[in-house]
């Protein structure tokens, strides 16, 4: 039995849908990120969940009992906000204490769970501080403990890191994540950052206007989007307009460029289609290193540092394409200007229908 | 700003208090004089000893009393409901507020007496009226001091993380809410405690033992004694201020700040 089904879920708001038909199993335990643009629908869906909105249609099962209509304080669900929501008037032990204090639960088995959650968040020196005296990493680790003490069946989390500095950032969703992982609940995790959900999710739900995109690991995701706004939206994507010339042999044709793709790609394509083509930046390489099933010859346009990655614009014909390259201290970068040549494989060669979205 | 322009703001402040304290010294002077060619509290103790103030001051206060405990009871659910669920409607609730201010209390007062003195609805002669009209004016300061309040707090987001811990409306208003705006339901009660003992007009009509008439009715048959009533009022009502900020002081260093 999964532990939480989502069933043919749809919202609307004055005669809009925001959310339409919406269907997701989420197992025990699971880390499940909803992933997409602003106003697609995320923080809407994940209220459903906790009970602050009803859904216009649909059904939602947690643990086998239907809870469509169920009120959010019956449903036992942990609730993380982006803007951290703890009580300005009880201390850091008071916040995390306040769910089982409404459960009548005894002074000492409350002081226990208390600073079982603070060792969990490693704040115990902070137990008796107000809110206001915490930064907001601390913050929200305590908004973390209060949901946690309760017990909760579904652990949901909107945005839960959007408010927070570039490296607390990082540090705190790996720690969420073990937290999770550690105690064992299933969490739904809302984001629009692309990298925060690939790497803290089991699976990851990419939404757009309202829809359900693509369901999968992040690394179906990232490898194999199923649909041209995935491709475009999870990780960064060189897009271009291209022909089928021959579907049997996957020869493309972008401004009478050749381009060869997979079978796999070719399926349900026919000769003369108009389609779109996608690269990821990291699939491209000098054609020095090692010829492919693609070489191409470019004109080497801008260079950016990006950390571990340098990222080298190329013209190729009249489109403009992102190579990722590692970066190390031994890199030779070709100069601005230069004529050069890149390579990759078929498989590297997405097709998708239509026009670019994201 | 000038020199100049710091001592003609000087001036101006001096001349205010001049103009606010001077009648009050005089009142209380004139208000020490009950005893020919003498300083002496003998105005007060008369008052003091007057079976009339014995019974009409403590009155005032009951009815103050009453009066915030309706006024924080009706009008902290309802500036919390407001934010929460119809934040459309608060420009016209809060226009609904100011009615007292339009509304001349003489006017007020007898559209009480009218409505509420035939069947089915007579309870013109119960002290409850008496309270409840007091509530409606002390509206504009109490429900505009507690919607203040609710502006410094998250009241959605907090509702909801309440709600998915499991709390129902009861904790949320008591536990979280009221905490939370707790000082401005002091200040709202001490504007409210200060328009109660000072209200004419209501307390005379509606019959009941109140204070200001009291000091009317001192006024038309005695010569120091009003202005020693007058004085006693205005100490109380000091008193009254100055524990409000000694508690709103540590209240606002002990937790409240920083609501984000
Ligand atoms: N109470 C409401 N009344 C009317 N429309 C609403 C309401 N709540 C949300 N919407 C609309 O529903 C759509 C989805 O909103 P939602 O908040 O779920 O988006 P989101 O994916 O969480 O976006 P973001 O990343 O910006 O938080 C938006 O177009 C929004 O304007
Ligand atoms: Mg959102």
């Amino acid at each position: 039995m999964k532990h939480l089904i989502l069933k043919n879920i749809s919202k609307e708001y004055g005669g809009t849908t925001v959310v339409r038909d919406f269907n997701l199993e989420i197992e025990q335990g699971e880390f499940v990120s909803f992933l997409g643009p602003s106003g697609c629908g995320k923080t809407t869906t994940l209220r459903m969940v906790a009970g602050f909105e009803m859904p216009t249609t649909g059904t939602i099962t947690m643990n086998g009992a239907e809870i469509t209509n169920n009120p959010p304080n019956q449903r036992n669900v942990g609730m993380i906000f982006q803007a951290y929501a703890l009580f300005p008037n009880m201390t850091v032990a008071q916040n995390i204490g306040f769910g089982l204090k409404i459960r009548k639960e005894t002074e000492s088995a409350i002081k226990e769970r208390v600073d079982e959650m603070l060792a969990l968040i490693s704040l115990q020196k902070h137990a008796n501080k107000y809110p206001y005296q915490l930064s907001g990493g601390q913050q929200q680790r305590v908004a973390l403990a209060r949901a946690l003490a309760n017990r909760p069946q579904v652990l949901l989390l909107d945005e839960p890191l959007s408010a927070l500095d570039a490296k607390i950032r990082v540090s705190l969703r790996s720690e969420i994540r073990a937290i999770q992982k550690k105690m064992g609940i299933t969490a739904i995790f809302v984001t629009h950052d692309q990298e925060e959900a690939l790497s803290i999710s089991d699976r990851i739900v990419v939404m757009y206007e309202g829809r359900i995109e693509q369901v999968g690991t992040p690394f179906q995701v990232y490898n194999f989007p199923e649909t041209n706004f995935v491709a475009n939206f999870v990780g960064t994507l060189n897009s271009a307009e291209a022909e089928v010339v021959d579907s049997a042999q996957g020869l493309l044709n972008m401004d009478g460029i050749q381009f060869k793709t997979s079978q796999e790609e070719m399926k349900g394509r026919s000769t003369g289609d108009k389609i779109r083509m996608s690269i990821r930046p990291e699939r491209l390489s000098f054609a020095a290193e090692l010829k492919k099933d693609n070489v191409l010859d470019c004109v080497i346009e801008n260079i950016t540092f990006l950390g571990s990655v340098v990222r080298i614009q190329v013209k190729i014909g009249n489109a403009r394409f992102n190579m990722d390259t590692f970066n190390n201290p031994f890199l030779e970068l070709p100069k601005i200007g230069d004529k050069s040549q890149v390579t990759c494989s078929q498989e590297a060669v997405l097709v998708y229908s239509g026009e670019a979205t994201a | 700003m000038k020199r100049g322009g710091v001592i003609w703001s000087w001036f101006w402040m001096i001349l205010g208090i001049l103009y606010f304290f001077l009648p009050l010294l005089a009142t209380f002077i004139f208000s020490l004089k009950a005893v020919k060619d003498v300083y002496s509290f003998k105005a007060y103790v008369n008052v003091f000893n007057d079976p009339a103030f014995q019974l009409r001051f403590p009155a005032s206060i009951l009815w103050s009393v009453l009066t915030i405990i309706a006024a924080i009871l009706i009008f902290v659910p309802t500036a919390y409901w407001v934010r929460l669920k119809v934040p459309k409607a608060r420009p016209v609730v809060e226009l609904i507020t100011l009615l007292p201010f339009v509304v001349p209390a003489i006017v007020y007062v007898f559209g009480l007496v009218r409505t509420y003195s035939q069947p089915p609805l007579l309870i013109v002669n119960s002290p409850a009226l008496l309270v409840a009209g007091y509530t409606i004016l002390s509206m504009p300061y109490m429900y505009r001091a507690i919607d203040t309040g609710l502006r410094a707090i998250d009241v959605q987001t907090l509702t909801e993380a309440a709600q998915s811990l499991g709390a129902g409306w009861g904790t949320i208003l008591f536990r979280v809410i009221f905490p939370n705006v707790r000082v401005s339901i002091l200040s709202g009660a001490f504007l409210s405690f200060a328009i109660v003992m000072g209200e004419y007009t209501l307390a005379q009509y509606l019959a009941k033992p109140a204070f200001a008439p009291y000091i009317a009715l001192l006024i038309q048959n005695k010569a120091y004694e009003p202005a020693a009533a007058t004085i006693i009022s205005f100490t109380l009502i000091w008193a009254c201020m100055g524990i409000i900020q000694v508690i709103g002081g540590q209240e606002q260093s002990g937790q409240i700040a920083g609501g984000h």
